[in-house]
């Protein structure tokens, strides 16, 4: 998809006087500038994080970007000394997510489109309904949710355990939310077309719809991912033998009381951080280009 | 009828069957014939008790080869995991019990009670610190955990930065103001203190205050020695020679001490591990607390192992858990010095004397079920003091209303 | 449903299947949410009446454990901070995530980088950001040094250069941090919806001689209306509920001098440190009547913008 449909920036193609072209030309330069510097200054933590991975545990408390004696202690240690090892707990992480991801796009989706365009009695106040489940904090949920998964049997050390805990994060009010706002700023006549050809109301939306809404989906996607792949609070109460355990869990295991083991911790961060960079690199396209106009037309 | 006794009766076995649990109180208990798996829970502090831990496991399978320890360690926020748990009635076996929360679980009723065992089956309890021991002593005087280890709080000092400042490390009260007021005619900020009740109550019992009677049953808050010893603490602060570590940028005092912003600093043995291993090129020393008015005092920390009341395994847990207490597992526990021995009968690892000894003084860390809307209430006033906003007769009025809401609940 | 031929039956059977289609697509999310969510709510609503402890039910309260909640003056303070972090924390959110979309979405070259490196205060490790933040606002800190080289002398505040730790300056320290680790997550919500403005709209806009901010105001803007209203409510629900940067940088106890307590942070100490079930059980309840009470505010105020109403 190429970057030039959607929004151009008009500046750039209207013709202007030369004195106005001049100013604007600084104009760029001066709010480039300012976007470099804001960056450098977000990629301030995750060069501290980096720089910290190769570090001594006693340098590793200064902050120097550059290790005086740069070690690998520290991914030796956490490749060595985590309970479980580092990659069961990388592929643990990695099925929780990825299952969580595909449910959330997939019902989010669905769901979205029929709040936003089905119309079915009570269908407002069930979308506040399921608002009202964003309402409900985590602590307060604990308990009940944990006696029911007790019940169900879903609170074990077996493979029951994913079931479990991909049920607490298989769809979440936010997914349904996006998805809905999205599919309302599209055109209402879109799936008309297709049903006018005698199309079912899922085969419209997922013929018609669904194509069209890759960036809600992207985004959908990746909040999804990055929520499940960092989630503490549900893997450390539901998920019972360490052979289950997800990254958090583990970078836990080199924070204590008073002091942190900061390389292996850091080490774990730099090895967590990647797969989210990457699905965010990979579903960047999807935040080009956008509508293409010619599913308008007609 | 002749039937209907025959119901009854087998009825009547069944339940006393069910009520005796899956142990046999009293009678003959023989630990040869128990086997089956156990589970053990708890958190882990640095990576030398996971070690630790682990070797002490080793003994106990060598002296039980019958009996698996399945070890399911909480990751992170141990009360939330385990709380889950207890309401599901799927406790571990065996777990840590924090002293501080210790009356809450005792009185929730999640904790099973052990005295009947120890007599029945011959456990010596005699050998353990009473300090620590009674921190597990429920109000109905039951004792419903072994204390598996123990930590007092002592001072530790730079002699290094002490000497060249030709200061010698203060033994009283009086002795601090006086080595605070030398450091700080030289530049050096004397002490880092914290500003919360578990560091603070320490110099409180030093000048014969005290939070509660005897009996636990009112606050005593009010009577002398509390604000005194207040006082004096918030006058370090006031005179200048002592900071809190958040003001030195340091997030507990053990970083100030290894970072040499504050050469006084009053922590526990949880200071060793760190301090070799962050800032093994910190020359420091341990000497018992300060002298108060009313003596020597400090604070003891300490842990149990307790069998949780739901407990599908009693008999296997019973094992581990007299293992883990006894003499031989908590030899094999504290050799290392990742922790202090709460049994007479265990000898001190080196170069922990001063904090062994100072279990001879130490007042338990552990008091009444809702104590940790005691422990904020005075934290909070604490530091709003510090900052402006109230002074010891507000610290002492926030904390004595919320201890005797506590005090009055049933 | 699934690929049934539309008959060519009367106009009432066509709204029944649609109706049906409509409540089967969100059958499995609906079940899910009453089971894992609303129900807890229920349960707990139930449990609020009561003295509620680890095990179970000892004595029935009635309205005491609420009564008790509207009494206490830590409560007071939880909902003043909570409610002061989110009405200065929401629109800072929002507009930074606009800007940042917008930005985005305009500039030419290294689109694609500026993108990424907006959105990774979201990702980065959050343990990362809060120990350097930390750090910089420590009084021997980054800011601290900052301050001092334009001449002012931050341990002459009446903090002491002690951003964090001070309760006057504690909950706008993290103000900052939350408002900057979030503005990735509003630029995304605001870039899908941005991507849906289809360029004829701006042509059109050129045609009639706009220029680049009166454009933003009277078209952008407004048609991104059903963005607005996505972001404003999660972001106050989600602030509403601000616990972790409390927890983190002011411990349990909301030190300094409650200027980190919040309403969430209260509801922990009560179940995990209290363990009075109960209690939390009704501070949750009172919780979600205030949240809910805003999202409905935000309804009515947005709600002429919330197209599906129209159809």
């Amino acid at each position: 998809m190429s970057d030039t449909t959607a929004a151009r920036p008009l500046t750039a193609v209207e013709p202007l006087p030369d004195d106005n072209r001049s100013r604007r030309r600084i104009g760029r330069i001066v709010i480039y500038a300012i976007l470099i510097l804001y960056s450098l200054i977000i990629f301030l933590p995750f060069l501290w994080t980096l720089s910290t991975s190769f570090k001594t545990l006693p340098e590793s408390l200064q902050l120097t970007i550059i290790p005086r004696e740069p070690t690998t202690y520290g991914y030796v240690k956490a490749w060595t000394q985590l309970l479980p090892p580092l990659p069961v707990m990388f592929l643990n992480s990695a099925i929780i997510a990825a299952i969580a991801t595909l449910t959330n796009v997939f019902l989010g989706a669905l769901g979205g489109y029929a709040f936003a365009r089905l119309r079915f009695p009570g269908r407002e106040a069930l979308f506040l309904l399921v608002l009202g489940t964003l309402m409900i904090p985590d602590q307060l949920r604990l308990v009940p949710v944990y006696q029911i998964l007790v019940n169900l049997r879903l609170i074990a050390p077996g493979p029951e355990n994913y079931v479990g805990i991909s049920l607490i994060f298989a769809i979440s009010a936010t997914s349904l939310f996006i998805m809905r706002q999205f599919f309302l700023t599209l055109p209402f006549d879109l799936e008309e077309s297709a049903r006018m050809d005698g199309a079912g109301f899922f085969t419209a939306f997922w013929r018609v719809l669904l194509p069209l809404s890759r960036p809600a989906l992207a985004v959908v996607a990746i909040m999804t991912f990055q929520g499940t792949w960092n989630g503490f609070f549900w893997p450390l109460v539901i998920l019972q033998a360490p052979a289950h355990w997800t990254l958090p869990l583990g970078l836990s295991q080199f924070r204590f009381q008073y002091s942190a083991d900061w390389p292996p911790l850091m080490a774990m961060d730099v090895i967590a951080t990647v797969p989210i960079v990457l699905l965010y690199l990979f579903f960047q396209r999807y935040f080009v280009g956008g509508l293409s106009a010619g599913a308008v037309k007609g | 009828m002749r039937r209907w006794l025959l119901v009854a009766a087998s009825l009547a076995l069944v339940v006393a069957q069910a009520c005796g649990g899956s142990s046999s109180s009293g009678g003959n208990f023989d630990p040869a014939t128990v086997s089956g798996t156990v589970s053990l829970s708890g958190w882990q502090a640095s990576p030398e008790e996971g070690a630790a831990l682990k070797t002490v496991l080793d003994g106990f399978k060598a002296k039980y080869p019958k009996i698996t320890v399945d070890y399911q360690p909480v990751a992170g926020d141990y009360a939330a995991a385990m709380v889950a748990k207890f309401s599901a009635h799927q406790p571990p076996d065996v777990f840590y019990v924090n002293a501080e929360v210790a009356p809450d679980w005792i009185k929730q009723g999640v904790l099973h009670s052990l005295d009947d065992w120890a007599g029945s089956r011959s456990f010596d309890t005699s050998q353990f610190f009473p300090g620590y021991l009674n921190a597990f002593k429920g109000a109905d005087g039951k004792t419903y955990g072994y204390p598996k280890d123990g930590n007092t709080l002592a001072m530790a000092y730079n002699p290094d930065i002490l000497s060249a400042a030709g200061v010698q490390p203060p033994t009283t009260f009086d002795e601090m103001t006086s080595v605070g007021a030398a450091l700080k005619a030289k530049g050096i900020t004397a002490y880092s203190l914290s500003s919360t009740l578990d560091r603070v109550l320490a110099f409180i019992y030093a000048d014969g205050g005290n939070l509660l009677s005897a009996d636990k049953k009112s606050s005593a808050i009010d009577k002398p020695g509390f604000k005194e010893a207040l006082n004096f603490y918030l006058n370090l602060f006031k005179m200048g020679y002592a900071k809190t570590p958040s003001d030195f940028g340091v997030d507990w005092s053990g970083k100030a001490l290894g970072e040499k912003k504050a050469p006084i600093i009053f922590e526990g043995g949880w200071l060793d591990s760190y301090m070799h291993g962050t800032f093994p090129n910190v020359n420091y020393k341990w000497m018992e607390m300060p002298k108060g008015t009313a003596g020597k005092a400090t604070l003891a920390f300490t842990v149990s192992y307790s069998i949780g009341k739901d407990s599908a395994h009693m008999d296997a847990a019973w094992l581990l858990l007299t293992y883990l207490t006894g003499k031989d597992g908590m030899k094999i526990w504290t050799q290392g010095g990742v922790a202090l021995p709460s049994r007479k009968d265990v000898a001190a690892p080196a170069g922990k004397e001063v904090l062994v000894s100072s279990a001879a003084f130490a007042h338990p860390w552990s008091f009444i079920p809702g104590f940790s809307k005691v422990l904020d209430a005075f934290n909070n006033a604490f530091t709003g003091a510090l900052q402006g906003n109230g002074n010891a007769d507000t610290i002492i009025a926030k904390t004595k209303q919320t201890l005797d809401a506590q005090l009055n609940q049933p | 449903m699934l690929g049934i031929r539309l008959g060519r039956g009367s106009l009432g059977t066509e709204r029944a299947q649609e109706a049906l289609a409509g409540y089967a697509f969100i059958a499995i999310p609906l079940a899910l949410f009453m089971i894992f969510n609303i129900g807890s709510l229920f349960y707990s609503l139930y449990i609020s009446f009561w003295r509620w402890e680890i095990l179970g039910p000892t004595d029935f309260l009635g309205l005491r454990n609420y009564q008790f909640i509207l009494r206490d003056e830590i409560f007071h303070t939880a909902v003043k901070n909570s409610v002061y972090y989110t009405v200065i924390v929401v629109p800072i959110q929002m507009a930074l995530g606009l800007t940042l979309a917008v930005t985005v979405n305009q500039i030419w070259r290294g689109r694609s980088f500026f993108r990424a490196a907006f959105y990774f205060p979201a990702i980065a490790s959050s343990a990362a950001i809060t120990v350097l933040f930390i750090y910089i606002l420590a009084p021997d800190g980054l800011l601290n040094h900052l301050l001092e080289l334009i001449g002012v002398v931050p341990l002459s505040f009446h903090n002491r250069g002690n951003w964090l730790g001070h309760s006057d300056t504690a909950l706008n320290s993290v103000i900052g941090l939350n408002a900057w680790t979030t503005s990735g997550t509003m630029m995304l919500y605001y870039l899908g919806s941005l991507q849906a403005i289809p360029s004829e709209v701006y042509e059109a806009a050129k045609v009639d001689g706009a220029g680049g901010w009166t454009t933003f105001r009277r078209i952008t803007f407004p048609l991104l209306a059903p963005a607005h209203y996505l972001v404003a409510v999660v972001s106050v629900i989600g602030a509403l509920q601000l616990f972790d940067q409390a927890y983190i940088a002011g411990g349990a106890d909301g030190n300094p001098n409650y200027a980190l307590m919040t309403i969430v942070l209260y509801l922990y100490n009560a179940t995990f440190r209290q363990f009075e079930f109960g209690y939390a059980a009704a501070v949750g309840i009172v919780l979600f009547i205030i949240i809910f009470t805003a999202t409905l505010i935000q309804r009515r105020f947005f709600g002429s913008s919330d197209w599906a109403s129209s159809r």
